[in-house]
């Protein structure tokens, strides 16, 4: 390597509230902007409490619970990315990819169609959904799958690659199981879970938002109690051991934490790719060598990506919206290249 | 702080990595486990380490088993250097030695007086206090080998269990390495257990020598005592002399090139 690091470099200190503020702006960015006209004093007037009916019910009851969901999810899929990536010591390593979205994505189609159809053999509307159960469902058969990779971790002892390959195929199986089981319930109502599979901020609620927030305060407040634990799960099992780690309890709480973030978003907006993958790399670019940075900045990046993601999914397919998953999948292929020709 | 294990027993699937190995160490021996790659030096030192489960016997530290210990109670008593550890390529000097603190601050206290000092110490016993800040990718193999020796030394533990802490190292880096061990053992009574390559720097650095051969421990001694055994030319399948070259210095193995008495016969 040719690049050699300025040593006194100050730390890059004023990226975080940088950062905060970008996302604040995207924030408000998503907010102005839409299919649906809106004149800029109509939101404003609509923020401070006035504003007409019409230009009330989009901001209030489509827009902001739309970002909202999006922002929490976008956080919840980043923070878990970087976990997987930390504990697996693997730069590859994305829920998406390790099989822990596509057993969220499994335990709720089961739960849907049990609930759904049973209940109401009829219904094909969305509104069918039960939304506040969604999170939890998901995270339970994400867990499944974290216990899985659990497993294959530790009972046969296998590296980081072999973890990282394993997973693609938990995740491929659960993946196909889940399709299956869609076409096999056949009727109109896979449109309805097809836009939820692609990974979509398509009509999402304050309910969406609100039964997703306590996965999210939860999860939050855990991240200060691991950061040391954190710092020693980069190293190989044996050197973190040996600095007084009890390698495979840490490891189980960061992972158990992984999986439970990215699975409770992947029941509310369905597996929105590559958000895990991408986000904790730009967090690392951007922290440089100061890793305490490298989780807050995670954790604002990724409430950035997934905003304009989803603001670019709705400008660009004006009525016919591209759901978001479809452009973080878009978008982070060639990012992904980018990181495989970096990587040794 | 005395180190014992008594008929450790290792089984790798259904080969013996190690067999009824003993070894008891008094507080400030140094301790050279020498052998065959493949011996079970490493073996031995990630068991003394509590990273391997032995089938059978147990290590203890001051008559306490270790795996009565938590892991951070271990690694205050003893800290455990393996062989070509990596670390994350970003992180600096100063980060890595910090992590030997871990054992004293846990996952929540703060570091505190203490803990800075004993980072600077152990910076500072390593050469490194000048390179704090540099990230470990951009260090040499002996620089970045001292600041791995530098987070053990931060641990503040009363056992170091070093494995080829010498090796890919020049000679001057080596002799660094070695003198640093020597030090530790005499002015802070640090008991050292290393495995070893080069048998005349384990001779004339140790206090006591353990020959390991396939998993089986055939010689445990002082220095001089292997030289008079033979054990070395049987056991390394080679031939040399044990030459006394100073009088109070341990004997100096001379080993004959095969080459050489081919050209020479």
């Amino acid at each position: 390597m040719t690049t050699t690091l300025d040593v006194r470099k100050p730390a890059p200190l004023w990226f975080l509230p940088a950062t905060f503020l970008f996302a604040l702006l995207s924030l408000s960015l998503a907010l102005f902007l839409g299919v649906a006209d809106v004149a800029p004093s109509d939101i404003i007037a609509v923020l401070t409490g006035h504003g007409s009916a019409e230009a009330r019910s989009i901001i209030m009851e489509i827009r902001l619970p739309r970002i909202l969901t999006g922002i929490l999810a976008g956080v919840h899929f980043a923070v878990a990315g970087l976990l997987l990536q930390t504990i697996t010591r693997n730069p590859l390593a994305d829920p998406s990819i390790m099989g822990v979205s596509q057993g969220a994505t499994l335990s709720v189609t089961i739960f849907l169609v049990f609930t759904v159809y049973i209940e109401d053999p009829g219904s094909n509307t969305l509104a069918a959904i039960p939304v506040e159960w969604l999170p939890a469902v998901g995270m339970l058969g994400g867990l499944v799958a974290g216990g899985i990779i659990y497993l294959l971790a530790f009972r046969r002892d296998l590296g980081p690659l072999r973890i990282t390959l394993c997973g693609i195929a938990v995740g491929a199986v659960l993946h196909a199981l889940a399709i299956g089981l869609i076409a096999g319930w056949g009727s109109a109502r896979i449109e309805v879970l097809l836009e939820w599979l692609s990974g979509s901020l398509y009509a999402r609620s304050w309910e969406h938002a609100v039964f997703l927030l306590p996965f999210t305060i939860a999860g939050l407040a855990v991240l200060p109690l691991i950061r040391r634990s954190l710092e020693l799960l980069r190293f190989e099992a044996p050197v973190a051991r040996s600095f007084g780690l009890s390698y495979r309890r840490q490891f189980s709480i960061v992972l158990l934490l992984s999986c439970g973030l990215a699975s409770s978003a992947v029941g509310a907006v369905g597996p929105v790719v590559f958000v895990g993958l991408v986000v904790p790399h730009l967090a690392r670019f951007l922290a440089g060598r100061h890793f305490a940075l490298v989780l807050p900045l995670t954790v604002a990046l990724g409430a950035i990506v997934v905003t304009l993601s989803d603001l670019v999914g709705r400008l660009a397919g004006q009525a016919d919206e591209i759901p978001i998953g479809v452009v973080t999948a878009i978008c982070g292929v060639p990012v992904l290249v980018a990181f495989l020709r970096k990587t040794p | 702080m005395l180190l014992s294990c008594s008929s450790l027993s290792v089984t790798y699937g259904r080969r013996k990595a190690l067999n009824a190995f003993d070894l008891s160490l008094r507080k400030g021996e140094i301790r050279a486990l020498v052998g065959p790659n493949g011996s079970g030096k490493s073996t031995a030192l990630q068991t003394l380490a509590g990273l391997i489960k032995p089938a059978e016997g147990m290590v203890e530290i001051d008559c306490r088993p270790i795996g009565s210990m938590s892991r951070r109670q271990l690694a205050r008593h003893l800290a455990f250097l393996p062989q070509q550890p990596s670390a994350p390529d970003e992180m600096t000097v100063e980060q890595l030695v910090r992590q030997g603190r871990f054992a004293h601050v846990g996952l929540f206290r703060n570091y505190g007086i203490e803990d800075e000092e004993a980072i600077r110490w152990a910076l500072e016993s390593t050469g490194l206090a000048g390179f704090d800040n540099r990230s470990l990718s951009e260090l040499s193999g002996g620089e970045r080998q001292r600041a791995w020796i530098s987070a053990a030394l931060a641990q503040e533990a009363q056992i170091l269990l070093l494995d080829e802490p010498t090796s890919f190292l020049d000679i001057g880096y080596q002799i660094e390495i070695l003198d640093l061990v020597y030090r530790l053992s005499r002015e802070k009574g640090v008991t050292v257990v290393m495995s070893i390559h080069d048998l005349n720097q384990a001779m004339s650095i140790s206090d006591h020598i353990s020959l390991l051969e396939r998993g089986e421990l055939i010689f445990d001694g002082e220095p001089k005592q292997l030289a008079d055994s033979g054990l070395i030319e049987k056991v390394f399948r080679v031939k040399g002399n044990f030459v006394q070259i100073a009088p109070n210095a341990p004997p100096h193995f001379d080993v004959e090139l095969a080459r050489r008495t081919a050209l020479t016969a």
